[in-house]
């Protein structure tokens, strides 16, 4: 079975080859039947590949220890799913998942591509070709997770204990689906390039493909926040780490891409920039994964590393992106522009939202690429790290996010920014109130904190207001406006429910960061202490036999206000013995939308023991903003009238004030 | 025999994924805007379709079908031109011929430098399920060690695989191992040197405060257990009480019997202490462990014993193939073979040794001593 | 306004744009990054009173003393140099005599190093890139 997966890893990367060649030459002579090769080969392609990483997963799951890669990452008594994952717990069999997503994905333009156009659906597959090509070629020579071991050892050293979490079946796959998504754009971009000309097909796929990308990513960077913050034990969300970074770019253009695939959708416009952005997004895809790959970075959360993979994937990253956008400076110039718009309208903002967006992403870029260069000309060592993001990176969220209400309420074309302000006051009175009241009844001083939430509120607000307007609230008997409510297309549900996401991530990360509470502290058993309003007490440590691990687990009760046991929270230490390695298993309570978190020490000599203990308010509304988001953009998604992007009625009656202008 | 079959399947099936396109009817070359029109008729009939099962309000589909009759008029205006199809048949024939080849040719080729056709899976559960007899010294430990990982109070099962730990150099294990021994089985002096070795061994050879506590259980338990003796001697070494240590030493060997497999290390041990006392520094003397092997493979079934030292001793000899200079891994080998009873596999491993560490050697003389005492000669 | 004018003007707020925002990042990076050093490197460099940088090298054996409650303080050693570094909090899990560390915080008035965030090494193959490539260069790196 193993070698069956090995010779099936082979064989898809021989069969990547045809594909990278016969399309395309078929596609600039004109012949169907060479054409036509690229769609059974692409699903021929994944199959072999699916077939290879269930090769992959069954030594996992049988504790194959004849398999190196197994051996170094696997452990007899995991439990089954830790089994599992570990498949791609590891650079070799995380590198097979990115290529079984990219076949995958592959093959469902193959499947549902039948009425693409002919060249262009040959173009696409080619493209994709290429880039399996590369991956499978990095795989085979640096990262093959076919190796064996004879004679096999009896037991293996076990999957490093920090990726032992139900986090790492989500969070990778997830992550994965979302950069690899964003391939599909890159080849019809590029495809589109090599063709010359910009087709409809590219206009109607692009969006879908966009959005169902940026769902997985943002679903895979909201997962990958979470486990980093309950594994890690530190109590913190986000770094600013170079691998956080990594995935956090491409979610970045992918954002500003859906935006002005919208545009083009609709209007025809901005065909040139959006071409550009698919083909940015997934370069950024690709750095992202050469970043984490390939060991030039060190970070909190990097597997180890080796530096002939870096050099590989420098190259598949030179080629392709270098390669594109030679191909786009080659090609934009004949590209048909679109259409026309004044700079205020609902074109007009999505510019700017773009801008803004783009602009972020090249910040973080180059906070994050810079010590690099630094070092490799002046040898000089620097870290930046959160002042530097914090600083650069939301100066120029705060202008996007106060935007963010404005632009669904614009009309195309030529919008009315002053109408659009109007109708936002009720959002705008609202956010007002929420900086008053953190201000007066919260902290006096906290100035910054309450402008935050008073943008949190904001972007809440004018999502609702965006919904209220649209289906007539208030200006139109009830009834009606509820049948209105419920005919509004999935798109301006879509956008709402992602824009209130947003506003709740906002409003988690104020309060978590702003109004948290920690105590650091040495606790003996009985011992109570009090955090955020709350008071903990500590019952003492008590060992604990796990399958592959030992425990000491602290167990903490938080007591109610009436002096009576509330909560149980299990704080504990794990000893994993193949590795010989410690970890901290943070204790986690969530009340309401806020937690209370407990981090163990060392014991001390005398019997205490470290404890850190963080009382963080609404901080789960930073992951929750996150699925919201998710939810925004697959109602989106399922909006039928997407397949054909044509724009929703004009109004009927623009003189109305009171009515939306558009869709 | 059934990879190179399946292998065979998925080649052709790969292959069949170009062939087939190729061999294909050939439609004829479209123009891009006809293209186009396609895409705008599919999407003219999903719509239908959707407004048809009420997935799309009728307004909606009213305009949406407005625009793409829009956009339909309006690729009349776009420019037509489109690269000619005149590439030669013989071109094309060539290229699908070399692409059907290439699946074939590029997958064995590839895997034949790859790959390892002949190695079979080895899932864990099968390889503790074969016979005991094939399996290795590894593979015997793993078996003991689930079952103790269902069955963690089953003291015999420790106690057989204490020493074996010891043996394989996994001392904290060891320590663990005994522990749990003398709590489900008792105290006995065995039991408690072996703890009190093991404890010594984790701690790099240093008798600890806490070893000889276990020792000196052991004596109570038995005055003349040897194991415990030599080792509290060896702690009185490492005090700096070498005078003390070496008459512990002289009235253990006045006291153990002629046979006894400790004899050796406690001369060896009693010869270094009286050099370092005329002031010679030597490196100190390990004891010889195969007393614990076999005290370890004593409570095992009658094949599994065979197996686990036959097992051992075949490591043991490898180890020493691949590197030679080890007086105390010949000595152990000796040693082994001769309780096996396999007396001329002991002559040619004590040629081999002398051989390997050189007869005028201070090592070889050592090996050839050693192997005197057990009765064994070079020259035989 | 004209067309043209119209177009100018959009063309030119973006490039005032784009330059505002090259300036905050170029300033940022002149503000907010923090520099690494080993104990040896502090001989020569001088660091404003309250400077941000990143001290990274092995914790020298048998410098950890644990102090009252949760204050921590240990030496970080480069073979050469040696920087005492005080801590409050949790260590982390792999955090050990002889390994690889990298503190971030800086020089309180009395020469000791006040450390606000410890960062050991991830797992048994992994040591910090910076210390390790600080060690190599001062040859007293151990490949084990």
């Amino acid at each position: 079975m193993v070698e069956i997966g090995h010779f099936a890893l082979v064989l898809a990367f021989a069969l990547s080859l045809v594909q990278s060649v016969v399309p395309l030459f078929g596609a600039r002579t004109g012949n169907e039947r060479l054409m036509a090769v690229g769609g059974p080969v692409a699903v021929t392609g994944f199959a072999l590949t699916a077939l290879s990483f269930m090769a992959l997963a069954t030594s996992y799951l049988q504790s194959d220890f004849s398999v190196a890669n197994v051996w170094e990452n696997s452990h007899s008594l995991q439990p089954m799913l830790y089994k599992f994952t570990g498949t791609w717990g590891n650079h070799e069999g995380s590198m097979l998942l990115w290529v079984l997503i990219l076949t995958f994905f592959g093959a469902l333009v193959a499947a549902f591509g039948a009425n693409l156009p002919a060249t262009l659906r040959a173009n696409v597959l080619a493209v994709q070709g290429w880039i399996g090509a590369a991956f499978f070629l990095f795989i085979l020579t640096t990262s093959n997770p076919f190796t064996r071991l004879i004679p096999a050892p009896i037991e293996g050293r076990d999957l490093n204990p920090i990726l032992q979490d139900i986090g790492l079946a989500i969070h990778p796959p997830l992550l994965y689906l979302g950069y690899v998504g964003f391939s599909v754009c890159f080849s019809f971009a590029v495809a589109a390039l090599i063709d010359g000309k910009i087709d409809a097909a590219w206009a109607r796929w692009v969006r879908p493909w966009t959005l169902a990308a940026w769902v997985f990513l943002t679903g895979g960077i909201a997962m990958g926040s979470y486990w980093a913050y309950y594994e890690l034990g530190w109590g913190g969300f986000w770094f600013w780490d170079p691998v956080e970074n990594a995935s956090f770019m491409p979610w970045l253009a992918g954002t500003a891409l859906l935006h002005s695939a919208i545009v083009m959708e609709k209007r025809s416009a901005l065909k040139i920039w959006t071409l550009l952005l698919a083909i940015l997004t997934f370069s950024l895809s690709l750095l992202g994964t050469f970043l984490v790959r390939s060991g030039v970075l060190t970070s909190v959360h990097a597997f180890a590393t080796d530096p002939s993979r870096g050099i590989f994937i420098l190259c598949i990253l030179t080629l392709f992106i270098g390669g594109a956008l030679a191909l786009f400076a080659l090609r934009a110039g004949s590209l048909t522009a679109g259409g026309i718009f004044q700079p205020i309208s609902r074109e007009g903002s999505l510019v700017l939202n773009n801008l803004f967006l783009t602009t972020a992403a090249a910040t973080v870029l180059i906070g994050t690429l810079y010590p690099l260069l630094l070092e490799a000309m002046t040898g000089d060592k620097i870290s930046v790290g959160a002042p530097f993001f914090n600083l650069t990176f939301g100066a120029l969220m705060v202008p996007v996010l106060l935007l963010v209400p404005f632009g669904p309420l614009l009309a195309w074309k030529r919008g009315d920014i002053f109408a659009a302000a109007q109708r936002l006051m009720v959002a705008f009175g609202g956010a007002l109130l929420a900086v008053l009241v953190t201000v007066l009844f919260i902290d006096k001083t906290a100035v910054f904190t309450a402008l935050g939430i008073g943008m949190a509120v904001w972007l809440v607000l004018g999502a609702l207001t965006d919904l209220a307007l649209k289906s007539g609230i208030g200006n139109v008997p009830l009834k009606t406006a509820i049948s209105r409510f419920v005919g509004l297309p999935g798109s301006v549900f879509g956008t709402a429910i992602a824009h209130f996401g947003l506003g709740l991530t906002l409003l988690g990360i104020v309060s978590a960061v702003s109004f948290e509470s920690e105590r650091i502290l040495t606790m003996r058993p009985g011992d109570t202490t009090e955090v955020g309003g709350r008071v903990v007490r500590f019952d003492g440590l008590h060992p604990f036999q796990g399958p592959n691990f030992t425990e000491d687990r602290g167990r903490f009760v938080l007591v109610g206000p009436d002096g009576k046991d509330k909560l149980e929270v299990i704080s504990s230490k794990r000893f994993f013995p193949a590795r010989r390695m410690p970890t901290t298993e943070a204790g986690i309570k969530t009340l309401g939308f806020s937690q209370l978190y407990v981090s163990l020490g060392d014991e001390q000599a005398d019997g205490t023991v470290v404890v850190r203990m963080w009382w963080k308010p609404l901080v789960t509304l930073i992951w929750f903003g996150g699925l919201v988001m998710m939810v925004g953009g697959t109602v989106s998604l399922t909006d039928r009238r997407l397949r054909v992007g044509a724009p929703a009625r004009r109004a009927a009656r623009p003189a109305d004030k009171t009515r939306p202008v558009t869709s | 025999m059934v990879f190179w079959f399946i292998a065979a399947l998925l080649t052709l099936a790969a292959s069949l994924a170009v062939l087939m396109p190729l061999a294909g009817r050939s439609k004829s070359d479209s123009s891009g805007d006809a293209h186009d029109l396609e895409v705008y008729r599919d999407q003219l009939a999903e719509l239908d379709r959707d407004a048809a099962r009420g997935l799309i309000q009728p307004a909606d589909a009213e305009q949406a079908r407005a625009e793409i009759a829009r956009r339909i008029i309006r690729l009349g205006g776009e420019d037509k031109q489109r690269r000619g199809s005149g590439s030669s048949a013989s071109v094309t024939r060539t290229l699908g011929v070399a692409a059907v080849l290439a699946v074939p040719l590029i997958s064995w080729g590839l895997y034949g430098v790859l790959g390892s056709p002949d190695i079979p899976s080895q899932p864990l559960r099968e390889r503790l399920a074969q016979s005991p007899a094939d399996s290795s010294v590894d593979e015997l430990i793993a078996r003991a060690e689930a079952h103790l990982a269902a069955n963690p109070q089953d003291g015999r099962g420790w106690e057989v695989l204490a020493p074996v730990y010891l043996r394989m150099g996994r001392y904290d294990q060891a320590v663990t191992a005994y522990r749990n021994a003398i709590r489900l089985q008792g105290s006995t002096a065995e039991r408690e040197a072996g703890l009190g070795e093991a404890i010594t061994d984790a701690g790099d050879g240093m008798v600890s405060a806490e070893a000889q506590q276990a020792f000196e259980r052991a004596l109570r338990l038995e005055k003349d257990q040897p194991k415990a003796r030599f080792y509290l001697a060896t702690a009185l070494v490492q005090d700096g009480k070498i005078q003390e240590a070496a008459s512990a030493w002289e009235a253990m060997l006045a006291s153990l019997p002629a046979d006894s497999a400790w004899r050796s290390p406690t001369q060896a041990a009693l010869a270094e202490t009286r050099k370092r006392m005329t002031g010679t520094p030597t490196a100190e003397v390990a004891p010889g462990p195969t007393k614990q092997d076999m005290d370890a493979a004593a409570s095992m079934s009658p094949e599994d014993r065979k197996a686990m030292i036959e097992t051992m001793v075949a490591k043991l000899d490898e180890k020493l193939r691949q590197n030679p200079h080890d007086v105390e891994g010949w000595q152990r080998l000796l040693r082994s073979f001769l309780v096996l009873g396999k007396n001329d596999e002991a002559h040619a491993a004590l040629k081999r040794g002398i051989e390997a560490l050189g007869a005028t050697t201070e090592d070889g003389k050592k090996l050839a001593d050693f192997a005197a005492t057990l009765g064994l000669s070079a020259t035989e | 306004m004209t067309r043209k004018q119209k177009r100018l003007s959009v063309i030119g707020v973006g490039a005032a744009f784009l330059i505002a925002a090259t300036a905050l990042t170029f300033y940022a990076l002149g503000q907010k990054a923090s520099y690494f050093f080993m104990p040896a490197d502090l001989q020569t460099v001088t660091l404003q009173p309250g400077q941000r940088i990143r001290l990274g090298g092995l914790v020298e054996k048998g410098s950890i003393i644990r102090g009252q409650g949760t204050q921590v303080s240990f030496s970080v050693t480069d073979h050469e140099k040696s920087v005492k570094v005080t801590y409050t909090g949790i260590l982390p899990d792999l955090f050990r005599e002889d390994q690889g560390v990298i503190t971030e915080g800086s020089f309180g008035a009395d020469g000791v190093f006040v450390a606000d965030s410890v960062l050991a090494k991830h797992d048994e193959n992994y040591m910090p890139k910076e210390v390790a490539d600080g060690l190599k260069a001062k040859g007293v790196w151990q490949e084990n």
